[in-house]
């Protein structure tokens, strides 16, 4: 009898059971389901396997198989991410890091943690706690969200203002070329020699390589901190706040601003009684003098620009009902909508008012509602665009909205995405803020990682398939790049 | 070369000792020149002030400099955002002036000016160049958000952008800096700015026991201060810290610094000196000189090997990275300081000597080196930058 060909994937699933063993293999349809999507649930698509390793040699086992065979491959945090970036490929298998779960160190006298890719964020500063230390990026997701996915989008979050991003708290990663190989990027000790790396594979979206280990920077507690709320009777007297207070020469650790709606969802999760227009929360970090003569100054100034009512948190208990508030905003939209999108644009600050306003007429334009969330120190807006899924054409028309919200953005001089990443969700308005030579020089920089085209595919740059044709960008051809023959 | 001149026009073409100078206006005259260099097989070399240029080991060929005097100016100037975006030949000293003209916004750009008054932004950035202030603000790749490049092969390309948020595309920006200059002419940069703090206060303490200094800057990690500078000088005996906060806050700090430690205050004008002094540092001398990093509980570890290579220590001390000048070149000095700082797990750049070149020479590991090279062969297939 003649044996039937088994499709390269299901070769894979099968050759991979042997190096995760048997249990840590996904071929079923239903379980395969489970991963269909991340965070962005309205791009759905069913991988052809799913793999589990529990060790970095398995993670280069498996992605030793995919290489031979020509077989693309995703990898897969907690798949909360919110630009699709952890979207399957059927053709291809998800590598599920999520057994990649332990804290391999704390080094509290050098203030740092090495952990694998599945701890999640807030984990790394629960066991740092208990040296006075913690770990500063802090994505509103930071419960669920997993270091790995945290490097892959160069993840932020409401105190990247004073702190940074994640590329500023990462010194090492290892991680898992496209070929299998296995390297370390980054030094455990500074200026490194060589080329930075370590600064592409972050934010590089799962597009270039695997990282089944990261060194993490951590930071001493502050002594103090302040945070208060002022209420606003517009989101541009807010704004006027937030102005005065960069003017001021002060660096909060966070400014924050909710619209109405926001609020409105926000109280549906939270004890606050918050009545107004625009909601400020801003927080204040460091030694307790230096914060004290700051938070007076900052709370005179909302004064001065006309807040109604400024309530300062009177305990960590208050100040962690504030941060609820903001934190939940996302999920608590899902009590005023049926399904809602949320979108991620950077704008320069100081055109908040005039983008604001470019938002309402959209929304109005389209007939759909929009809630605003807003990171106001670094001009980082998450628009909640609200819609029903069960009225004909309202998910198509929130799209459209949504992605028009980016690229006003860019209008003004920003940004298509501060920190949710491009994914497959504004893989297409890429156009909107680069050249075709600036994407061929972004896909020059990814195929020196991945050449086969391997790692993440039809991820962060445009292609034609999904975007149509665009002039001037052009995938460089494996024949082309090693010199073999060029484009006429 | 005729064919480069052409490019430019006669006035943009100097001679220096044999080598010639190109200079052009902007980043389409790069992008032209450099598709001309490959298509030509010749060898560039990317120069900004020149005040760093023996950081990088004397390249093998050099048909010719690519200077970035021309490509200079201030583009854009956001105070308000906290931004600004210059050409990369822009001097430093240029920026500052024109942040510091602002009178409602007191704000800096936080890079040290490493190399005087001739140091450029774009040379900065490609020597990843830092001083004292690294210790708050971070180094190039902390206060970069976007550029202007040229690769070796002509392509004009952007990465970022001008707000402070952004993970739009690769972060390419990373790349550029501390490559020297090999991969692509740096044309336009993007920076963020940081508001100049209400007080600053210099403290030191005069130490020759290192056990002593590394205790007190292990205090000074975990103590509810914040210093922008945390600098020893070795074997002199010195860790200088610079308190930064509002007046209130600079005085508790200060109180607090003088429970930890005997510490002299320095005024105003002494702190600004010591400073001065450390920036200068790495250009004193004649010697081999090493820039140097190591884990934050490897400063005595670092300290010995200094005192036992017979040079001077200028550095940060809680991150730790400075400089290391040597008396001389003598190979032996030089390879016994390299075996001890790498003993060390630390990390050792040569800043000058060809000697210091040599036995400091990067040796990325097996997997590292097909990486960067794939890297190199995509961003400048001819090897025109390399």
């Amino acid at each position: 009898m003649a044996a039937v060909a088994q499709s390269p994937v299901l070769e894979i699933a099968t050759l991979a059971r042997d190096i995760v063993g048997p249990d840590w293999v996904v071929t079923d349809g239903a379980q395969l389901r489970v991963y269909e999507c991340d965070g962005l649930k309205n791009q759905r698509e069913v991988p052809g396997a799913v793999v589990l390793p529990g060790t970095t040699e398995q993670v280069a086992a498996v992605v030793r198989l995919c290489h031979e065979r020509g077989v693309p491959f995703v990898a897969r945090g907690a798949g909360s991410g919110l630009s699709g970036g952890a979207m399957p490929t059927a053709a291809g298998i998800i590598i599920g890091l999520s057994r990649l779960r332990e804290v391999l160190d704390v080094d509290a006298p050098n203030q740092r943690a090495r952990v694998q890719p599945g701890v999640t964020n807030l984990h790394v500063s629960e066991v740092a706690a208990p040296h006075g230390l913690y770990y500063a990026p802090d994505p509103s997701s930071q419960q669920v969200c997993t270091i790995g996915g945290n490097l892959a989008e160069n993840a932020g979050g409401a105190h990247c203002l004073k702190y940074g991003f994640t590329t500023n708290h990462v010194l090492t990663a290892t991680v898992v070329l496209s070929d299998g190989t296995i390297v370390e990027l980054g030094s455990e000790a500074p200026d490194a020699p060589g080329l930075d790396l370590l600064g592409v594979l972050i934010g590089s979206e799962g597009t270039v390589a695997i990282v089944t280990e990261a060194l993490l920077n951590l930071l001493p507690k502050p002594q103090h901190v302040e945070t208060l709320v002022a209420m606003f009777p517009s989101s541009e007297t807010a704004g006027e706040a937030v102005s005065t207070i960069i003017a001021e020469g002060i660096v909060p650790a966070a400014v924050e601003m909710m619209d109405r709606l926001a609020i409105d969802a926000a109280k549906t999760q939270s004890p606050v009684t918050w009545d107004t227009e625009a909601a400020l929360i801003v927080e204040l970090d460091g030694p307790v003098r230096e914060v004290q003569s700051q938070f007076e100054a900052v709370t005179a100034i909302c004064e001065r620009c006309g807040a109604d009512d400024v309530q300062v948190a009177a305990s960590p208990a208050e100040r962690m009902d504030i941060w609820r508030a903001r934190k939940s905003a996302f999920a608590a939209v899902g009590a005023l909508a049926p399904a809602y999108l949320v979108q991620d644009g950077v704008i320069p600050r100081t055109r908040l008012p005039e983008v604001l306003n470019g938002i309402r007429a959209l929304a109005d334009a389209n007939g759909v509602r929009v809630a605003n969330v807003f990171h106001a120190g670094d001009g980082n807006l998450h628009p909640l665009v609200l819609y029903d899924n069960k009225i004909e054409g309202e998910q198509e028309r929130a799209e459209k909205v949504a992605i028009a919200i980016i690229e006003l953005c860019v209008d003004f001089g920003g940004s298509i995405t501060g920190e949710h990443g491009v994914g497959v969700e504004k893989i297409c308005s890429m156009h909107k803020m680069f050249t075709g030579d600036d994407l061929t020089a972004f896909d020059r920089v990814r195929s020196a990682f991945d050449p086969d085209g391997l790692c993440n595919p039809d991820k962060l740059l445009p292609t034609p398939r999904l975007c149509g044709e665009v002039p001037g960008f052009h995938h460089t051809h494996r024949v082309e790049a090693a010199g073999l023959g060029e484009r006429m | 070369m005729a064919d480069l001149a052409g490019i430019l026009g006669a006035d943009r073409l100097a001679d220096e000792d044999g080598t010639p100078v190109l200079t052009p206006r902007d980043a389409d005259e790069v992008a032209t020149l450099l598709a001309a260099a490959t298509r030509d097989g010749l060898a560039l070399l990317v120069r900004g002030g020149g005040t760093k240029l023996d950081w990088r080991p004397v390249p093998a060929r050099c048909d010719a400099i690519l200077s970035t005097a021309a490509l200079a100016g201030i583009v854009d100037h956001q105070p308000g955002d906290m931004t600004l975006v210059a050409r990369a030949g822009t001097p430093l000293d240029d920026v500052q002036a024109a942040v510091a003209a602002d009178e409602r916004h007191r704000q800096r750009l936080m890079l040290d000016p490493l190399g005087g008054s001739d140091a450029t932004l774009g040379g900065i950035l490609s020597t990843r160049a830092a001083g004292p202030r690294r210790h708050r603000y971070g180094t190039p790749r902390d206060i970069v958000i976007g550029a202007r490049y040229v690769t070796g092969d002509g392509l004009a390309a952007k990465t970022g952008g001008t707000v402070v948020k952004n993970v739009a595309g690769y972060d390419v920006a990373k790349l550029l800096i501390g490559a020297h200059g090999s991969l692509a002419v740096l044309t336009e940069v993007a920076v963020k700015l940081h508001p100049v703090p209400d007080v600053e206060r210099t403290l030191v303490l005069h130490t020759t026991d290192a056990a002593e200094a590394a205790r007190f800057v292990a205090a000074l990690r975990t103590a509810p201060v914040t210093p922008i500078v945390v600098d020893v000088r070795w074997p002199e005996g010195l860790v200088a810290v610079r308190i930064a906060s509002t007046a209130a806050g600079a005085d508790a700090q200060v109180a607090l610094l003088h429970d930890l430690a005997p510490l002299e205050e320095l005024d105003a004008k002494a702190g600004d000196a010591l400073l001065d002094e450390h920036l200068a540092f790495p250009f004193t001398g004649s010697g081999a000189v090493l820039g140097v990093g190591v884990r934050p509980s490897d400063l005595t570890g670092l300290l010995a090997a200094v005192t036992a290579a017979g040079g001077a220590f200028v550095g940060r001390a809680a991150l730790v990275a400075g400089d290391v000048v040597l008396p001389d070149a003598d190979p032996d000095r030089i390879a016994r300081f390299v075996e001890a700082a790498h003993a060390l797990g630390g990390n050792v750049t040569a800043r000058r000597t060809a000697e210091a070149h040599r036995l400091a020479a990067y040796v990325p590991a097996a997997g590292l080196a097909q990486l960067e090279a794939a890297m190199q062969q995509r961003l400048d297939p001819a090897g025109v930058l390399a």
